[in-house]
């Protein structure tokens, strides 16, 4: 066990370049998450929707995006997708911080098949008794899933949400093989410059633990404040 | 009873730990009794150490220079692919036997590993794509520039230029690939791989240019663990008979003379001495 000396990364420089990459990271967390919940919601209806290709290209999308690799999916979005792009708006983007801007379109595209899923496991936990009585009541399927199925379904898919967050704030890290500069990235920096491998590794692991309890204990309060309550059969 | 039992437990981990140190005190006989050298290498940076695309094996003037270390040792060689950010945690940790990966011997790495002698000596330069009309080191300031992660090229360029924007990736081909499409303004190497990946760019080449600013001068030497002297005198051996009979300078012109595509005339250093300027 090498001798660990934690004073050389709490001064200056070393301390503020860990402090932003946590940023980054945490902001990467919470847009992928702002985008990809509704985006996934969207997606789980366009699989149970009435209309059979909206139905297939949902299925497609979710299947290809889940079957493949977050490191592949930030390699395509950050090298292949801009380059796409007319040549206006890829000038736009390279100005900026492409980096950061790829990472979130890779976790977001990534983060939503995976909700989409979770969305999906929640509608169908929904009794089918309620999708007909609301159409007793002389509801369509949009007015349905808005008014009757959404309210209950959503409050049954937060646990698995609550472990969706938990991944999207661990898959953050991916983003470094693309040049974003959050945690993972900027432990590295530091550790090319210090050389305390084991302390730099061991503050970011313990940054990563200590947001990933958080989490899961607002997911724990959540779930005492609002129990997941079984509609009655 | 149960005391005894811990205790006796206890001095067996103890005696254990002991020997095993007394194992690892040197770890040339290590090596001897393995039967083999474990040199870590990049495998990303020609010519240095790259993957031949005929033959997919790892080969380099740095291959080279291992494969006549091991034969001194009389053990086999085995490389070892490494990122560049991985190799001085990888042979602190005892995964490698010795470095030979495009590695700068520097005042700051002294503190934590050895070097042998060195081995070549190249500069860190800048290539920039010529319509963004920078021609000097200044003009980088404020702007964003592509290079390695892990490497001494980032502290270099900000030393250079304070104000810069970095972004590293994990190999030179896909920092170049983010130069190319444009990501960053100059991509900021050793000279010697910017000029390798400058011939390889054909008809494009006459897009880009090599500033001639140098951000600094990297001699590259052979990585070892702090204090394995014994290890260290025969490495370093094996690299003087190198010189001594003329094979260091035919592998200097075998990877980077005048019929390769770097077309180096003359080789600017011997490889005799492993001391640095600070």
């Amino acid at each position: 066990m090498p001798h660990l000396d934690f004073s050389v990364l709490l001064q200056g420089q070393f301390l503020d370049w860990l402090l932003a990459g946590v940023r980054l990271s945490l902001t990467l967390t919470v847009l992928a998450l702002v985008i990809a919940l509704p985006l996934g919601t969207l997606i789980a209806l366009a699989r149970l929707a009435p209309f059979p290709p909206l139905r297939a290209l949902a299925w497609t999308y979710v299947e290809a995006v889940r079957n493949v690799p977050l490191l592949a999916h930030m390699l395509f979005w950050y090298f292949a997708v801009p380059e796409l792009l007319p040549d206006g708006v890829k000038a736009w983007l390279y100005a900026g911080n492409v980096e950061a801007a790829a990472a979130l379109a890779a976790l977001v595209v990534y983060t939503a098949a995976f909700v989409a899923e979770d969305v999906r496991s929640g509608l169908r936990s929904v009794p089918p008794g309620q999708w007909e009585a609301a159409k007793s009541m002389g509801l369509r399927f949009a007015g349905s899933v808005r008014w009757v199925v959404l309210p209950q379904a959503l409050r049954a898919t937060v646990p698995p949400l609550i472990s969706q967050t938990l991944n999207l704030w661990k898959n953050t890290s991916i983003a470094t093989v693309v040049g974003a500069a959050e945690l993972m990235y900027q432990a590295q920096r530091v550790e090319s410059a210090t050389f305390r491998g084991f302390e730099t590794f061991a503050m970011a692991t313990a940054t990563y633990l200590g947001v990933s309890m958080l989490i899961t204990g607002a997911g724990v309060l959540y779930q005492r404040r609002y129990p997941v309550r079984p509609a009655g059969h | 009873m149960t005391l005894t039992v811990t205790r006796r437990a206890l001095l067996v981990i103890a005696t254990s730990a002991a020997m095993l140190g007394i194992a690892h005190a040197d770890q040339l006989d290590d090596i001897k009794k393995k039967g083999e050298l474990v040199v870590g290498v990049l495998g990303t940076d020609e010519p240095n150490s790259f993957i031949d695309p005929k033959t997919r094996e790892i080969v380099g003037y740095e291959v080279d220079l291992a494969k006549a270390v091991a034969q001194k040792l009389g053990v086999k060689l085995r490389l070892k692919q490494l990122a560049v950010a991985a190799r001085i945690p990888e042979l602190q940790q005892g995964h490698v036997d010795v470095l030979a990966a495009s590695l700068t011997h520097n005042k700051e790495r002294e503190a934590v590993i050895d070097f042998s002698l060195t081995t070549f000596v190249t500069g860190q330069k800048v290539l920039v794509k010529k319509d963004s009309g920078i021609k000097a080191l200044n003009q980088l300031a404020g702007k964003k520039v592509v290079t390695i992660k892990g490497g001494t090229q980032e502290p270099n360029v900000r030393k250079a230029v304070p104000s810069v924007d970095v972004v590293t990736f994990d190999t030179g081909p896909q920092a170049f690939q983010a130069l190319q499409q444009g990501k960053g303004v100059a991509f900021v190497n050793d000279e010697v791989s910017l000029l390798d990946q400058y011939a390889k760019l054909g008809p494009t080449a006459s897009q880009y240019e090599i500033l001639s600013a140098n951000l600094s001068v990297e001699p590259l030497a052979l990585g070892l663990r702090k204090g394995e002297t014994k290890l260290k005198a025969q490495v370093d051996g094996a690299l003087r008979e190198l010189e001594a009979n003329g094979t260091a300078e035919q592998l200097f012109n075998k990877w980077y003379g005048p019929s390769t595509r770097l077309k180096f005339q003359t080789r600017s250093f011997k490889i005799d001495s492993d001391q640095v300027e600070g």
